[in-house]
């Protein structure tokens, strides 16, 4: 049987890494698109040195024509897509809304939610042919909860929950389901470089299951909305956040 | 090697429909089941079917409405299997009437049985999980408790109860690594809707759904076997809807 294909955006990140392991171990062939080279060389390198087949595009996910591009060496090089997982992002900016410049709003908005449209724009029409494929977005529990300082990125996590119904609504009748995961807390070296080590332990204890997720708990739920099990499944947003909050 | 190996599952009302299928996948996973239903033959028929495929069950009738059935469905499952892992809340009734027409009897039985039911099963399970410090809670609501249900008030006040209550719960047993989760399907190929809807009616609201069908009890197993595994570990108070679409949250 042909090899499955994923495509991973922000699969160099720190959840991304666990993702994109969690897949090759499920038999994936996995791209990875990530701005960050190095640490998508490595991710990418890791996982053929295990065995696996991956490939790495280098690639800024506000950019259109990149995106573009980089989906059509994907669909001429595998034939197939079955997989899109879109987790590149991040809250980029905080500010105050007073003194937040619309510059940085929008990127912010760009980031999270611009890219995850493109992505899914690319693939939808190669997936509608072959009338199978998966799309997982990423949410994040501030898109449900919001946060001061974050009104860009909390609307962009929001947002990212409406365009993943109204995808998966759109997408049903072609045998694509479209989900989103929405990560709590996580242990990820970027979050938590903005902590310094007791108030990183003292907001694990928090969290009622007493501890920030670890990118492999996220990877789990990638894996399971990718797989088979989740058949009936479309249009959801699966909280992985140790019950910090509930949907 | 299965993903639920050594587990000791409960699923009442497992005896049909979504709670048989639900067993059976654990089953295939590894786990070793109680059926519990207020049908013996159902549940007999249940756990010969486990066995025939080189599982591990055992099968006895259980009015989870009742205290006293509930605490010899936890001692049945410790004489019998030792210890108790995951208890699946699925047994419900879905009778219809009017708010105007209905008796008080009749909202004190499905409250009873659907909301009460799975208070008593997950406090006797609980101590039981405490002590081991890990076990998983799945209880099963329905697209009721979001939508409301014209003649089944008391139905889907019981279903939206069980979201409420799982919160809860999961809050309380968060600290010990114990997840409580729900799973909320939409219609399902199963008696239940038979009691109130014609076969016409039950599959044309499949054409309302997104994936374009009616669900079938093996949906659900999926996602009950994804929720009782180690990989959702971190997964705690939410609810899973596996409904094709039909309602998204």
């Amino acid at each position: 049987m042909e090899a499955k294909v994923a495509v991973v955006n922000g699969g160099a990140g720190g959840i991304g890494r666990a993702v994109v392991r969690r897949l090759a171990g499920a038999g994936y062939v996995i791209f990875i698109l990530d701005k960050n080279q190095q640490a998508g060389r490595e991710i990418s390198d890791q996982l053929r040195d295990q065995g696996c087949q991956a490939e790495y595009h280098a690639m800024d996910l506000t950019d259109a024509a990149q995106i573009k591009n980089a989906f059509a060496e994907i669909l001429s090089a595998s034939g197939r897509i079955d997989l899109l997982v879109n987790l590149a992002g991040g809250t980029l900016h905080k500010h105050p809304i007073q003194e937040f410049p619309l510059s940085e709003w929008r990127e912010v908005i760009d980031v999270n939610l611009k890219a995850t449209f493109l992505c899914c724009q690319a693939v939808c029409r190669p997936m509608r042919g072959r009338k199978s494929g998966v799309i997982i977005n990423t949410s994040s529990n501030f898109g449900i909860t919001g946060g001061a300082g974050r009104t860009a990125y909390a609307a962009s996590k929001a947002a990212v929950i409406a365009f993943t119904k109204s995808l998966a609504t759109e997408m049903a009748p072609h045998g694509v389901r479209v989900n989103a995961i929405a990560p709590g807390l996580t242990a990820t070296a970027r979050v938590m470089s903005r902590y310094d080590e007791t108030d990183w332990r003292e907001l694990g204890r928090s969290i009622p299951m007493g501890r920030a997720a670890q990118p492999s708990d996220i990877a789990e739920a990638v894996g399971f909305l990718a797989s088979d099990e989740s058949g009936y499944i479309t249009g959801q947003t699966i909280h992985v956040n140790g019950g910090m909050i509930f949907n | 090697m299965g993903r639920l190996e050594n587990r000791i599952a409960i699923v009442t009302g497992a005896g049909q429909g979504i709670g048989r299928a639900i067993a059976l996948g654990m089953a295939r996973q590894g786990a070793a089941l109680v059926i519990a239903d207020l049908d013996e033959t159902n549940a007999g028929a249940v756990k010969r079917e486990i066995e025939r495929v080189g599982g591990k069950a055992s099968a006895l009738y259980t009015d989870i409405s009742n205290e006293e059935s509930v605490r010899g469905m936890i001692d049945h499952t410790l004489n019998e299997h030792g210890h108790v892992d995951i208890l699946v809340n699925n047994a419900g009734i879905f009778p219809t009437n009017s708010v105007e027409e209905m008796a008080e009897e009749e909202w004190n039985r499905v409250i009873g049985t659907n909301l009460i039911g799975t208070f008593l099963c997950s406090r006797a399970v609980v101590p039981h999980l405490l002590t081991q410090r890990s076990g998983r809670i799945i209880s099963l609501t329905s697209g009721r408790a979001f939508q409301g249900a014209r003649h089944g008030a008391h139905y889907a006040a019981s279903k939206a109860g069980i979201i409420g209550f799982s919160k809860s719960l999961a809050l309380e047993l968060a600290p010990y690594g114990i997840t409580v989760n729900v799973i909320c399907p939409g219609i399902t190929d199963t008696a239940q809707p038979r009691g109130h809807q014609t076969e016409e009616q039950i599959y044309a609201q499949g054409e309302r759904i997104p994936l374009g069908r009616i669900g079938q009890p093996e949906d659900l197993a999926g996602p009950a076997v994804f929720l009782a595994s180690d990989a959702a570990g971190f997964i705690t108070g939410q609810t899973i809807l596996a409904n094709g679409g039909g309602i998204m949250w």
